[in-house]
């Protein structure tokens, strides 16, 4: 029996996908710092490196939903999965308790020593923050509303009614979009700007953040509604939608902070606009 | 353990029968590889070519430290490229090697060789499973390390404020690593730490996953070897700190480049903020390069002395015990940064505490020892160095956690003195000794074993030299960081550069070894240290068929580990 | 003044802390002494000890078959239990040390600011008319110039180390009470006298503060003890400590300098109007008045 795998674990061919990944990942930090110093280079290295990264991601998942496909996620590897998310999203909850440690440091905290922030928060630069219960609040609704969509989901695909998951899909997408565009609004509208004090660089980064997150949870889900559309996921084995769900959730749980932290405690009794 | 091979009931006949699938060309093994043993080569060859680079540096450094005044930096700047170094731009050299030298040792020796290096290869193994959970992000760990030091390598010759390179320590503190560094030495410098940050989360994921779902029957969590215990107990360490360094460095480049002004006063930021943020990883970190070289110890002990490790469990939860603290001490590296009375108060207890089960640790492989039939072979004698090196190291670390004692000592050689006790003396010396326990089961060749105790006993001598004499230097207030100094300190700074070129003789000592291996080193048997040894990477050849277990071994019932 | 060779500043060969002389120095370095050296001395020779005996007892000569113990739970109590105890006997001093720093320096303390620079030191004095010296290392001789212009160690009779010397010495009175308040105008710096147990970090867009207490008059030495850019390790710290009298006498000195409000020595009142004497060439009479208050 030598030489025959008689185990369920996935023993992988050898790939070159984790190099070329690799490569698109430098190549676009050494573009970006070309980029930042205005070197020469700045304005297309980093593209090309951001291409050859996301090239590689795509081929690096395409080879995962074909293995999927092949059969090779017996249940263990489909548990190997499971704790790979799981894992993964523990480290960006670690990301985001940076970012938030940042947020109170400066709110509880505000510096007396500088007239930008003058022992306040909102700092004395900012003249008004945005009202939360405005856009921000419907924001929040749309993320709530988009977690019940992607369970509905969840619950037709486990059901076996197809229809019900690329509906509930379509719906989570929709609104995910339709959260970035409301979110780009709000910038675009903010009554103080890009980073200049710690209210700028706080907010915008750690919702920024956020919103990056979002946008790839959403792209992720659109793989798996394209993917429902091309017959995967079955009511017992769907990994890759359970996955995208969790992330979701994920996204929703930090916006639930960032809306009570960030846009209503810290801006409480402040001048909106 | 428990897993002797008396109860091993897996393939072990089926030794050299590879598949032919199994022997991909050179470029197919090497670049491609899915294989946690040739990955884990690849992060050894690596550790060791960056040990070499970083224990050079050292050797600029202590060049320039073995007499006062500036002797050798203008040199060393022009060979970074600068021409015709000005005085400052000749200074900024000094920041510039103590910068790359801990990064290099940091993230590019210990934690790529104890992890990447002895974790792929062996965790793996002692649990009884064919690879890695995910082989191939794997090797994307591996190569994002790579990528990280290359990054690191190119800010050294590039415009880092006051000169060529990043010269910021390790710790990178703002604001002189933000308004304080123009130019892009240190953008390349925090790249490389989210690029090797990126790797050790995914290795972190891997090796979780891994132990918790790939122990072959019968190997329950109570009866896995104390280096997976390690290595596991590592991995969340790394999972839970790297993610707020990754978010602490990017605001550093926001604020760099992008006019955020989250460590800047002018905009009502708070450079201490930085370093809450930087040391809630930083402590961690120091954890993450010793923890698993705790494990490797624990292997060694137990096989020399033919005894099962004393207080088994003890041990293993003592590990998670010095992770878990390990996440509330961190402000004890900033005692002087003006933290408010009962914060202090605070710290200075709870970084008290871990000296507890570490004491356990310690005490625990004497214990094992004790009773046992002691077999002097290399890897036992660099463990009880290791011992007490360690304790040395740990004990000073006592000394400096006490708040109002570290107003003298923070910032002084003492703590150079004491991290090299615990890192350049433990770590290291943990990584020798797994160096010389596992380097037959991994080529196939043994050693020359009076060659590794030569190396042992020169080693041994030089870093003592180097180091011990840093307590005097600190104690007496000598600075961390300064590239010339008072003339009171001289006597002791050329001590240590002596000790430096001892210790350097054996590193040559290693190296012969390994060319004498390789060349007229005779074959290693499958359990070459004897009846001691009973994990599971004793039951294989050595080296090990190239996918081992493929039927799993069953780890049959003891009584108790 | 002219420092004491050994005091205030390293020794040649040092092997152990600097002579103290702050009554929180003396105590902290009591504890170091009488506590924390012995107690780690005895751990490190006991767990020495311990190795040497199971290398001699149990090495495979003298013990061919091992033992099969594992588990011994009273022996596992004790060296979990006994090493707390000697934390929490540690703890007491310690946290009292801590408790005692603290605490804040009477209300009508002498207040000095210090200013950490790229790369030297100002210190002002707001309660003596709020006159400000600039504190530049002295250029050591033999070495490439580190501030043009200061001249070199060794040239004037008061001079102090190589290194350590500075052109304006941070002039504070001996026996009473200071209240510094430590603050940086470009990074991170810290302000660190050894020998006075001393060490606060200047961080920009922070006041830091702290009582300094100088038990007699002297020079003390220190350095910048924050990774500062690249002459950090050029930005010493040279503080001289006199008698009251002596330093309001120095005080009087500076232009804008005033005891009890009272600008005194009107004599000296030309340039009065302007409070802060930036830089002063180093051979005025000024520059010196540091030594000459000796
Ligand atoms: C492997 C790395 C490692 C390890 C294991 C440790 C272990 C410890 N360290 Fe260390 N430390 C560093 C690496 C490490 N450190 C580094 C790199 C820095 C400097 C970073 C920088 O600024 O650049 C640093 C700095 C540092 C500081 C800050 C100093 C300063 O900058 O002012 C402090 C202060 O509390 C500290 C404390 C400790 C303590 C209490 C332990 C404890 O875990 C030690 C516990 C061990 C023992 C105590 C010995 C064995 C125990 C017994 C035999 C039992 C009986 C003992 C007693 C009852 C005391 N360390
Ligand atoms: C693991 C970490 C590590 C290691 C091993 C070392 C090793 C050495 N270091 Fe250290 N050092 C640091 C981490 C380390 N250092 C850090 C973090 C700092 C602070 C930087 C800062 O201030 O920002 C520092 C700072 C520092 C200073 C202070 C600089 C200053 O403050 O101005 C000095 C001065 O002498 C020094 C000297 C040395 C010397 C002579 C060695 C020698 O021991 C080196 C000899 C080399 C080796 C012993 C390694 C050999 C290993 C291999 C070749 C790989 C083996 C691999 C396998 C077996 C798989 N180092
Ligand atoms: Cu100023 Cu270091
Ligand atoms: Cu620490």
């Amino acid at each position: 029996m030598a030489g025959t795998k008689n185990h369920d674990y996935h023993i992988l061919p050898p790939d070159i996908v984790p190099l070329a990944t690799t490569l698109g990942a430098l190549m676009f930090t050494t573009g970006m710092v070309l980029f930042m110093h205005d070197a020469p280079g700045g304005t297309f290295v980093p593209w090309m490196g951001l291409a050859l990264l996301i090239a590689s991601m795509w081929t690096w998942f395409s080879k995962i939903v074909h293995e999927a496909r092949a059969g090779d996620h017996t249940p263990v590897v489909q548990l190997h999965q499971r704790y790979g998310m799981i894992l993964f999203i523990a480290s960006e909850v670690m990301f985001f308790v940076g970012w938030f440690w940042a947020f109170f440091d400066f709110s509880l905290f505000p510096s007396t020593l500088t007239d930008v922030v003058g022992g306040q928060w909102p700092p004395k630069a900012i003249e008004a923050v945005m009202d939360p219960f405005a856009l921000p609040l419907l924001n929040t609704l749309i993320l709530l509303t988009s977690g019940t969509t992607v369970t509905w989901a969840h619950h037709s695909l486990i059901h076996g009614d197809r229809d019900g998951l690329k509906k509930g899909l379509m719906a989570t997408i929709a609104l995910g979009v339709l959260f970035s565009l409301i979110q780009g609004y709000e910038y675009w509208h903010a009554p103080f700007e890009f980073g200049k004090n710690t209210y700028g660089s706080a907010f915008y980064m750690a919702t920024g953040f956020h919103g990056f997150h979002v946008i790839v949870g959403t792209i992720f889900l659109a793989v798996c509604l394209v993917r429902s559309y091309q017959g995967d996921f079955t009511p017992r084995q769907h990994f890759g939608f359970e996955a995208a769900a969790w992330y979701w959730h994920f996204v929703d749980v930090v916006w639930l902070f960032l809306f009570v932290a960030v846009y209503v405690w810290g801006g409480w009794g402040y001048p909106t606009h | 353990m428990a897993t002797t091979a008396d109860h091993f009931h897996g393939n072990a006949a089926d030794h050299g029968h590879d598949h032919a699938h199994d022997h991909p060309g050179f470029f197919a093994r090497w670049f491609m590889s899915t294989n946690h043993k040739d990955i884990g080569t690849m992060y050894l060859i690596f550790a060791i070519f960056a040990g070499i680079i970083g224990g050079a540096f050292s050797g600029m450094m202590r060049a320039e430290l073995a007499e006062p005044g500036i002797q050798y930096l203008d040199t060393f700047a022009k060979w970074f490229g600068a021409t015709n170094p000005d005085f400052t731009t000749t200074l900024h050299t000094w920041n510039v090697l103590i910068t790359a030298h801990g990064l290099i040792m940091v993230f590019f020796m210990v934690m790529p060789a104890m992890i990447g290096g002895f974790g792929n290869w062996f965790v793996p193994i002692m649990i009884g499973a064919p690879d890695m959970a995910f082989p191939r992000m794997n090797n994307i760990s591996f190569w994002l390390t790579v990528a990280g030091f290359i990054s690191l390598m190119c800010s050294a010759f590039v415009p880092g404020g006051t000169g060529l390179g990043a010269g910021t320590g390790w710790t990178v503190y703002a604001p002189l690593s933000t308004y304080g560094s123009p130019g892009m030495a240190v953008d390349f410098g925090i790249f490389a730490l989210h690029l090797a940050g990126a790797g050790s989360i995914m290795g972190a994921i891997n090796f979780i996953t891994t132990i918790f779902n790939m122990r072959a029957p019968g190997m329950t969590l109570h009866k896995m070897p104390l280096f997976v215990w390690s290595v596991l107990v590592t991995a969340f360490l790394l999972l839970l700190s790297l993610p707020v360094l990754a978010a602490a460095i990017t605001m550093l480049l926001t604020d760099r480049n992008f006019g955020t002004t989250f460590f800047d006063p002018a905009g009502g930021g708070d450079p201490v903020l930085y370093q809450h943020l930087f040391w809630f990883f930083g402590h961690p970190e120091v954890y993450i390069m010793i923890l698993p070289g705790f494990g490797i110890i624990s292997q060694i002990i137990s096989t020399f002395s033919k005894k099962p490790v004393f207080g088994y469990l003890g041990m293993a939860y003592a590990m998670v015990a010095i992770g878990v603290v390990g996440f509330i001490v961190w402000a004890h590296h900033m005692y002087s940064t003006g933290l408010s009375v009962d914060v202090k108060m605070y710290f200075t207890a709870a970084t008290m505490i871990i000296a507890v089960p570490t004491g356990v640790k310690i005490f625990s492989w004497i214990a094992t020892m004790w009773g046992g039939s002691l077999e002097f072979k290399s890897p036992l004698v660099w463990a009880i160095g290791f011992i007490f090196l360690f304790t040395v190291g740990g004990v000073t670390g006592v000394v400096l956690a006490n708040g109002g004692i570290d107003d003298a000592l923070h910032d002084t050689y003492y703590v150079v003195a004491h991290f090299h006790y615990v890192l350049s003396l433990g770590a290291v010396t943990a990584l020798f000794a797994g160096f010389y326990y596992w380097f037959p089961k991994m080529s196939g060749r043994m050693h020359s074993e009076f060659l590794a105790n030569l190396h042992f006993a020169i080693f041994f001598v030089g870093v003592n030299m180097i180091f011990f004499p840093m307590h005097f230097l600190g104690a007496d207030g000598m600075p961390r960081r300064i590239p010339d100094y008072p003339e009171a300190y001289t006597y002791w700074n050329h001590f240590a550069t002596v000790g430096y070129m001892v210790m350097a003789a054996s590193l040559v000592v290693w190296l012969a070894n390994i060319v004498y291996a390789f060349v007229a080193g005779r074959q290693a048997e499958d359990n070459y240290w004897g009846e001691g040894a009973t994990t599971l990477e004793w039951t294989l050849s050595s080296p090990p068929p190239f996918h081992q277990f493929e039927t799993l071994p069953v780890i049959a019932e003891t009584a108790h580990p | 003044m002219k420092p004491t060779p050994g005091v205030g500043m390293p020794v040649d060969g040092g092997l152990t802390f600097q002579h103290q002389y702050s009554p929180l120095g003396e105590y902290a370095l009591k504890i170091y002494n009488w506590a924390l050296m012995p107690i780690i001395t005895v751990i490190c020779l006991f767990v020495l000890a311990l190795l040497i005996w199971v290398v001699v007892r149990y090495n495979h000569r003298a013990n061919p078959v091992a033992s099969k113990t594992s588990h011994n739970t009273t022996i596992e109590i004790v060296w979990t239990v006994l090493p707390v105890l000697i934390l929490v006997a540690i703890a007491f001093p310690s946290i009292d040390l801590i408790a005692k720093q603290y605490k804040p320096a009477p209300k009508e303390a002498l207040t000095i600011k210090v200013t950490g620079n790229q790369w030297f030191w100002t210190y002002g004095y707001p309660d003596n008319g709020d006159f400000e010296v600039v504190s530049m290392m002295l250029n050591v001789p033999g070495q490439p110039e580190v501030n043009p212009g200061t001249r070199e160690v060794g040239t004037k009779p008061w001079d102090g180390p190589s290194h350590l010397e500075v052109d304006n010495r941070l002039v504070v009175p001996a026996g009473e009470p200071i209240r510094l308040q430590i603050t940086a105008a470009d990074v991170i710096h810290s302000f660190a006298v050894p020998s006075l147990w001393f060490k606060l970090d200047a961080v920009p867009g922070r006041i830091n503060e702290k009582v300094l207490f100088v038990e007699k008059p002297g020079v003390y030495y220190g350095q910048c003890s924050e990774l500062c850019g690249a002459k950090h390790g050029f930005m010493p710290i040279a503080l001289e400590a006199l008698p009251r009298d002596k330093y309001d006498q120095w005080v009087l000195t500076h232009p804008g300098g005033v005891i009890d409000g009272k600008d005194a020595a009107e004599a000296a009142a030309a340039p009065a109007a302007t409070p802060a004497v930036a830089t002063v060439p180093v051979d005025s009479p000024l520059a010196a008045s540091t030594g000459a208050a000796e």
